[in-house]
């Protein structure tokens, strides 16, 4: 079919309402791409930015130097584009659902209500949250801030799009953030303006029209000067998610004075107890300190995916500016994790720090995998690292790979990494004062991640403690 | 890279045909790939390939090993005496030891340096390898003197390779220290050695590694050892002075209680670029393992560290430790580190720590406030900094030697 041809069976439809059950045509081709293009009615611009990195993409090659290999993907079998589910395709209740995810939900403590939303009942409006989101909106509004889908934002607000889309992973990055540049369905867009500090917790749980982003998600998110945001991403609840490959960009660009929270929690789906099926989670974050004195903190637990492969970075460009990482990877059964950061330091009295803790249990792998790189003009800048791992058990692994790059003489690196197993002491003392073995365990692991999960929002850290005891559960013993 | 290279395969010495057949297919192995580049991963922060093309051209092998000198040897304690020239044994002299306890000949044969293929420059050695020595301590035999071998290269090696191969054995219950003193010309040369350790049951291996004078040599060294029960193996690596060093430590703790220490204290100036890549690979159970490497570093010179320490399933009670640390004087000095852990036991215990930056501001001010002066307080933390690694060596004698020689390099230092 010709992109003509397409264009005119479109009109017929008309695509607001029949658009359900629509699908791209299956495989990757400059087809494909005018297609979600034409179905997003993006203007031409964002099509030729999309036709650009599909060009990159020819000559780019997966990269294979991972730790966690993978079986080929074979991206001419893949879906690139589908519409939202019809409500007749979705469960009709909760006990459609798999009594295995209902049961996660009850020890998360999920009401009821959100447990129909996650695990994707059809909901009727009354019970949709719906009414939570618009009050929020009027609100942002109020202040000038933007938060919308993407794909709304490349319709109202093409200048900012234009300006920041691809400055901080530009099209001819890495391949699976090329391919997302070529494809990306939707996602969110945020933009804080100047000397303003968002009222509340961004987080796509509100955005309307939030579910089923798909799997090649794309963010982009400015603060500009002087303003502050706290970003949610995911839910501590697993997610129901039909697609394997996950292959989102996140860009954020702090301008000066400026500071980005942006905090993560993952629990997809991680594969059966032998390690069959799961997500895999290859996900681009990067982040710029553009002004000076601006920030940028990256928080993330990850519990869930098959494959857990990321790097959220940041760059120091303005002076005084400031980047950190803090991270949770738990893995279990046959789950891996090859995720850490990259700090690159360019501005004069830029500082990072590393906080990494890394848990393994059952046969599953985790990486630490940093890059602190201070380049010969970021004068007094500093980095501080600490990544320590946790294992349970001889079948697992944890590894620890960081680079350091060290090029003028007035910076300071401190690297330190620890790997041990759970104390027996700690846990003879727990076990004394009537805690069984599994809470002891979790009462000490979360302990041990505590550093980490104290840089969550409130609300989010309770339920991700819990989470944390949860993915070990079966572990012990 | 062909026509870099200018290799007169006849004027190697190869015992049969086979064997300079095998070289010049491992020859034309190597020319594929050419000199590792930072593509390599274990090549990331050191681009040989860049640094050999800028500065060479028209390599051949060298096959002078005349030498009519009288080497000068150290006196500050005493010891046997090996010397090589140009990579090639000429001569030695281990009166110190009961006969027939301890023998070194020249390596002829290159049997049991067929599987390590770590990296290209294993080809270049196959191919263009003169061997080297083969050095063996008898069972239940503790050297009396440490051996200090004397490798000195001579002033017309420009633009030449030395292809080495080396092979040392330490029996059950026996000990040596070794001593590898580099001796150089002012010429500007190539080497590559490739050596074998073995170290068996309860037997112990020190080596400490250091060069007299400032050199333009560019040096590759690969060092891969195997550790039985209880054996000990240490290695000192000292400054070198040469333009490029690389060393490349590979040891495989295959028995239980083995230890193996790494410890590296280097002083670059000047152009000068030196890596020190370990891997310790722990295969047994409580064995232990320590590695603590530091430099100095002055003008445009850069250091690199990469350690992995690797721990296999079975390995439960390992410990192991790492330790990068770098003195960064200059602005156009460079460190770069890689301390890697590859674990998959659980009841071990492994920690690695890396620092880099510059000398602390607080201890100069403190030393200026007891009236030692801005040049000297640097020199007298500099000194501190190095001098752990010294004490380390038991031997007292050796020890003050090796404190003199560096000695001496601070005080060089602007």
């Amino acid at each position: 079919m010709k992109s003509e041809e397409l264009k005119n069976q479109e009109y017929k439809y008309g695509f607001t309402t029949e658009i359900e059950n629509f699908k791209a045509p299956k495989g990757l081709s400059e087809k494909t791409i005018r297609f979600i293009s034409e179905v997003k009615k993006e203007p031409k611009w964002m099509l030729d930015w999309r036709l650009k990195a599909f060009n990159r993409l020819k000559v780019l090659k997966e990269p294979n130097w991972q730790k966690p290999k993978y079986p080929k993907i074979n991206y001419q079998d893949l879906y690139y584009y589908s519409a939202p589910k019809s409500m007749k395709d979705k469960p009709k209740s909760l006990d459609d659902v798999d009594p295995k995810l209902i049961e996660t939900y009850n020890k998360l403590g999920i009401p009821l209500k959100e447990q129909k939303r996650l695990s994707g009942v059809a909901v009727d409006a009354v019970f949709d949250s719906v009414s939570v989101a618009t009050t929020f909106k009027g609100e942002l509004d109020k202040k000038g801030i933007i938060f919308c889908p993407i794909s709304e934002a490349i319709q109202k607000h093409p200048d900012l799009v234009k300006k920041y889309l691809g400055s901080v992973i530009p099209l001819s990055d890495h391949y699976f953030a090329t391919l997302n540049s070529a494809v990306f369905t939707d996602g969110s867009f945020v933009y804080i303006p100047p000397n303003t500090r968002c009222p509340m917790e961004l987080s796509t749980y509100f955005r309307i029209n939030a579910s089923e982003t798909g799997q090649f998600e794309r963010t982009l998110i400015i603060a500009d000067k002087g303003s502050y945001v706290s970003y949610l991403e995911g839910c501590t609840a697993p997610m129901r998610d039909e697609n394997q490959l996950h292959a989102a960009n996140v860009e954020l660009v702090a301008l000066d004075d400026a500071e980005i929270k942006y905090s993560t929690v993952q629990n997809w789906y991680p594969g059966d107890k032998d390690g069959v099926g799961g997500i895999y989670n290859f996900v681009t974050k990067r982040g710029a300190c553009r002004g000076r004195n601006s920030k940028i903190s990256w928080t993330q637990v990850e519990t869930g995916s098959a494959i857990t492969w990321k790097y959220p970075s940041c760059i120091l460009q303005g002076d005084n500016s400031v980047g950190e990482f803090y991270s949770i990877a738990i893995t279990n059964n046959y789950q891996k994790a090859d995720t850490g950061t990259k700090m690159i330091h360019l501005g004069k009295n830029t500082k990072s720090k590393i906080i990494s803790k890394g848990i393994s249990a059952g046969q599953a792998d985790n990486t630490y995998r940093g890059l602190v790189d201070i380049g010969p003009k970021a004068k007094n800048s500093r980095n501080y690292t600490q990544c320590d791992s946790l294992l349970m058990g001889n079948k697992c692994g944890a590894h620890t790979v960081p680079y350091l790059r060290n090029k003028n003489s007035s910076s300071t690196i401190e690297h330190e990494a620890t790997t041990s197993k759970i104390n027996e002491d700690q846990l003879f003392y727990c076990n004394q004062r009537g805690l069984n073995q599994e809470e002891a365990v979790s009462l000490i692991v979360n302990g041990f991640c505590k550093e980490v999960l104290q840089q969550l929002p409130m609300e989010f850290a309770v339920e991700a403690q819990k989470l944390v005891s949860i993915s070990l559960e079966g572990s012990v013993g | 890279m062909e026509q870099l290279f200018n290799i007169d395969f006849k004027r190697i010495n190869s015992s049969n045909d086979k064997e300079s057949e095998d070289r010049k297919k491992n020859f034309e192995l190597f020319l594929k790939e050419g000199f590792p580049n930072k593509k390599n991963e274990n090549w990331k922060f050191s681009d040989l390939n860049y640094i050999i093309t800028k500065n060479f051209k028209n390599i051949t092998n060298n096959v002078d090993y005349k030498f009519h000198e009288k080497i000068e040897s150290i006196h500050d304690f005493d010891h046997n005496k090996v010397i090589l020239v140009n990579g090639s044994l000429k001569s030695s002299d281990l009166n110190f030891e009961e006969k027939g306890k301890v023998k070194i000949e020249t390596l002829k044969s290159l049997e049991g340096f067929h599987h390590q293929l770590n990296n290209n420059l294993d080809y270049l050695n196959k191919a263009l390898s003169i061997g080297g020595f083969n050095l063996e301590v008898q069972q239940n035999y503790k050297c009396k003197k440490p051996i200090i071998i004397y490798n000195y290269f001579t002033a017309n090696l420009d633009n030449k390779i030395i292809n080495n191969t080396n092979k040392i054995k330490v029996s059950q219950n026996s000990e040596l220290t070794l001593i590898e003193y580099n001796i150089s010309e002012k010429s500007k040369f190539i080497k590559n050695t490739f050596e074998k350790i073995n170290i068996d049951r309860g037997a112990v291996l020190k080596n400490i590694v250091l060069q007299r004078t400032k050199c333009n040599g560019y040096f590759y060294k690969s060092i891969s050892g195997i550790q039985d029960f209880n054996s000990s193996y240490q290695n000192f690596i000292l400054s070198s002075g040469l333009k490029f060093n690389k060393i490349e430590i590979d040891m495989i703790l295959k028995k239980e209680k083995s230890s193996c220490h790494i410890l590296s204290g280097l002083n670059l100036s000047k152009e000068e670029h030196q890596e020190i890549k370990t891997q310790i690979n722990h295969l047994a159970p409580n064995c232990k393992s320590y590695q603590k490497i530091k430099n100095v570093l002055e003008s445009d010179s850069k250091g690199v560290y990469q350690g992995k320490i690797f721990v296999k399933d079975i390995a439960q009670k390992t410990d192991a430790y790492q330790l990068s640390k770098a003195l960064i004087l200059n602005d156009q000095a460079e460190f770069n580190a890689k301390p890697e852990l590859e674990i998959y036991a659980d009841d071990v215990k492994c920690s690695h720590g890396s620092s880099s930056g510059s000398l602390d501001e607080e201890a100069i001010h403190y030393l200026m406030t007891r009236g030692i002066e801005l040049k000297a307080a640097k020199k007298l933390l500099i000194k501190g900094f190095l001098n752990e690694i010294f004490e380390n060596i038991p031997e007292e004698k050796i020890r003050t030697f090796l404190e003199k020689s560096i000695a001496v390099q601070i005080d060089e230092i602007q």
